[in-house]
């Protein structure tokens, strides 16, 4: 059977999601190392209108698995029709977005699938004609290099892989089955909207963001004093500090949060789990405060404060007043 | 109802480490305790939750690693768990999930459990893979990132809160045997009492050895650790706080983020 890597798709609204193109971008460089076909493979009731958008940004096969009734997600569904539908594709990898749904039904898909599984990829690069995948452990202070036998399921890490529009050379096609499926054992009952994200951390140029290292709750009126330095700003913080009840969840930046983009985004206290780095990346320039030189914040900050978060922010209002006319 | 919540043992977040001679693993220096990952505290509060509401319920708690490990289901237990597993395995260091799901699968196949609870991830490896691999090997229902969960015996279901993107949640009817993955919440985890831990510290902990099916072939291989690489180069301000305050207002002043 000729081999291939398969990508699935993740979509909302008739649409392909950004982690998907990334997740297309881990596949091509794994077609680099070690050619094979690659195939997008698209679940759902309005399969076959999103796999169009997907032969539309590239020249690969499509897969549109139509499944009637499936009109959101469900894990009980995902991993019963890709497992059928991935039989006759020879699948030595499996590429999936490492969002809340990826992590859902893509470990117990490896399993049915026989395959082994690993998850955060952020790199891939070539070793003796394989590929050796990179992720990091131990809160992104440690990176690791694994090789794994395929076929291997690969949850790939958002914002990790850069996906580029390029010239469609070869022609592609989309494949459509329909696979019927009736829930037995996961049944949805809807969605919940708790927290729409804030529309002052949308529209702030500075964010100033406490996380657990900030200790007491009555620190966050630091964070408040230093906010209050700057024009436009707003106070934010990590998940911690929103399941402690000292911040509202709509206030909480990251994965399961805000994605936020502003000027400023000063992180104190905040240890740069990636699932936080993945709602402020963006920022156009970062500063982290913490007592760890080795915390993975200081990988993507443009300017690090090695200090007691307490002392150094008193000491910045301090010198703020005392250099302010 | 017999509820498992599996439970393993990592270096705080913060504490400082160095990888080790071998480039396998690392080691942790200072005082940092290892303790309980933070999610499997939230799969052990839910489950006492579950076991307080639902008359004649049980709880056990497995973890698969070193004998140090012990510490952590003497933990739950003082939480309030009946009875602690320890799967022995000779060292600690990397571990496959693969190899860690069989060989928790085999210890607990048996046991005919109703529900299964794990955190989201764990502290060190951050895998997210052991619990929804877990329950596919024993063919249970399952739901990740769960912020709360309810369950209905009369109905032989669970009803659970799906955490997703956006501030959304996702509400799940699971039919039983489930399992289901923990994410943080407002549930703080509680802390053990001192009853619960008198007797945690006098309790037996059933210890038993299981060896993976699964060969090594299938499982990855970590070759090598390192330091991760950079994607934006901080400047690291020097001198006392002080002077890195003045600094970093200068710097801002020059980026014009602050007049
Ligand atoms: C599916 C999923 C989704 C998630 N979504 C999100 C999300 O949207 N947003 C989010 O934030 N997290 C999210 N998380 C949680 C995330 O993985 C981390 O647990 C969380 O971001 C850690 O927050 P923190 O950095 O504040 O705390 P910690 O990781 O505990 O870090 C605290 C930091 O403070 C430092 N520190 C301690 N004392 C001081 C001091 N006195 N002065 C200065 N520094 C100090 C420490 O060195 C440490 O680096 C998610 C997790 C999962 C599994
Ligand atoms: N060795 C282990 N022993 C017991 N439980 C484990 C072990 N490894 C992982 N788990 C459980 O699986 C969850 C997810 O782990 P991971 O897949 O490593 O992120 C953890 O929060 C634990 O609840």
């Amino acid at each position: 059977m000729e081999r291939s890597i398969v990508v699935v798709a993740e979509h909302t609204q008739g649409r392909l999601t950004p982690v998907t193109y990334e997740a297309m971008a881990c596949a091509l460089e794994i077609q680099r190392i070690q050619p094979a076909r690659i195939v997008t493979v698209v679940v759902g009731e309005d399969a076959v209108e999103v796999a169009q958008e997907a032969i539309d940004a590239c020249d690969q096969s499509v897969l549109a698995v139509k499944v009637p009734g499936l009109d959101s997600y469900n894990g009980e569904a995902y991993r019963w029709t890709l497992s059928h539908a991935l039989c006759g594709l020879g699948a030595s990898w499996i590429c999936v977005p490492g969002t809340t749904q990826g992590f859902d039904f893509g470990p117990g898909l490896a399993v049915r699938l026989g395959a082994s599984c690993l998850s955060n990829i952020e790199r891939v690069f070539e070793q003796d004609g394989q590929p050796i995948f990179v992720r990091n452990l131990f809160n992104g202070k440690i990176s690791a290099e694994l090789s794994a036998a395929a076929p291997t399921l690969l949850i790939v890490q958002p914002g990790s892989f850069r996906w580029e529009r390029h010239d469609i050379k070869g022609r592609s096609y989309v494949e459509v089955i329909t696979v019927e499926w009736a829930p037995t054992h996961t049944r949805l009952l809807g969605f919940k909207s708790l927290y729409p994200v804030d529309s002052a951390l949308r529209d702030a140029l500075v964010i100033v963001s406490a996380g657990r290292g900030i200790e007491r709750r009555e620190n966050l009126e630091l964070i408040h004093r230093v906010a209050s330095l700057f024009p436009r700003s707003a106070v934010a913080g990590s998940r911690p500090l929103c399941d402690n009840q000292w911040l509202p969840y709509r206030l909480q930046v990251g994965q399961t949060g805000a994605t936020v983009a502003p000027d400023l985004y000063m992180a104190c206290g905040i240890s740069g789990a990636q699932q936080h780095l993945a709602g402020m990346r963006g920022s156009k320039f970062i500063v982290a405060v913490n007592t760890d030189p080795e915390a993975a914040i200081f990988h993507e900050a443009d300017v690090g404060v090695v200090e007691d978060l307490e002392v150094f922010l008193a000491d910045l209002l301090e010198e703020s007043a005392r250099l302010t006319p | 109802m017999k509820i498992l919540v599996c439970v393993k043992q990592a270096p705080p977040a913060d504490a400082p480490i160095k990888i080790d001679q071998s480039q396998q693993w690392v080691s942790v220096y200072g005082h940092a305790l290892p303790q309980m990952g933070k999610y499997d505290e939230y799969a052990v509060e839910q489950a006492i939750i579950i076991k307080e509401q639902v008359p004649g319920t049980t709880v056990d708690a497995i973890t698969n690693g070193p004998a140090e490990w012990a510490t952590v289901l003497r933990r739950a237990l003082g939480m309030g768990v009946d009875h602690g597993i320890q799967a022995l395995t000779l060292e600690g260091g990397y571990a496959s999930a693969l190899k860690t799901v069989s060989c928790i699968a085999l210890a607990v196949r048996a046991r005919s459990y109703d529900l299964i609870l794990t955190g989201v991830m764990s502290e060190d490896l951050a895998q997210g893979l052991v619990g929804p691999m877990l329950a596919e090997t024993l063919s249970f229902s399952c739901v990740t990132s769960c912020v709360s969960l309810r369950v209905d015996e009369s109905r032989n279901c669970v009803y659970a809160e799906r955490d997703i993107e956006g501030g959304r949640r996702q509400l799940v009817e699971l039919a039983l045997p489930a399992l289901v993955t923990m994410q943080s919440s407002t549930n703080r985890p509680r802390y053990p009492s001192l009853s619960n831990i008198m007797r945690a510290n006098s309790q037996e902990l059933e210890v038993i050895t299981v060896e993976s099916s699964e060969d090594a072939v299938s499982c990855e291989k970590l070759l090598r650790l390192s330091s991760p690489q950079k994607t934006r180069s901080a400047v690291f301000l020097q001198g006392s706080s002080k002077d890195k305050a003045r600094e970093l207002l200068s710097i801002l002043r020059k980026r014009s983020v602050l007049h």
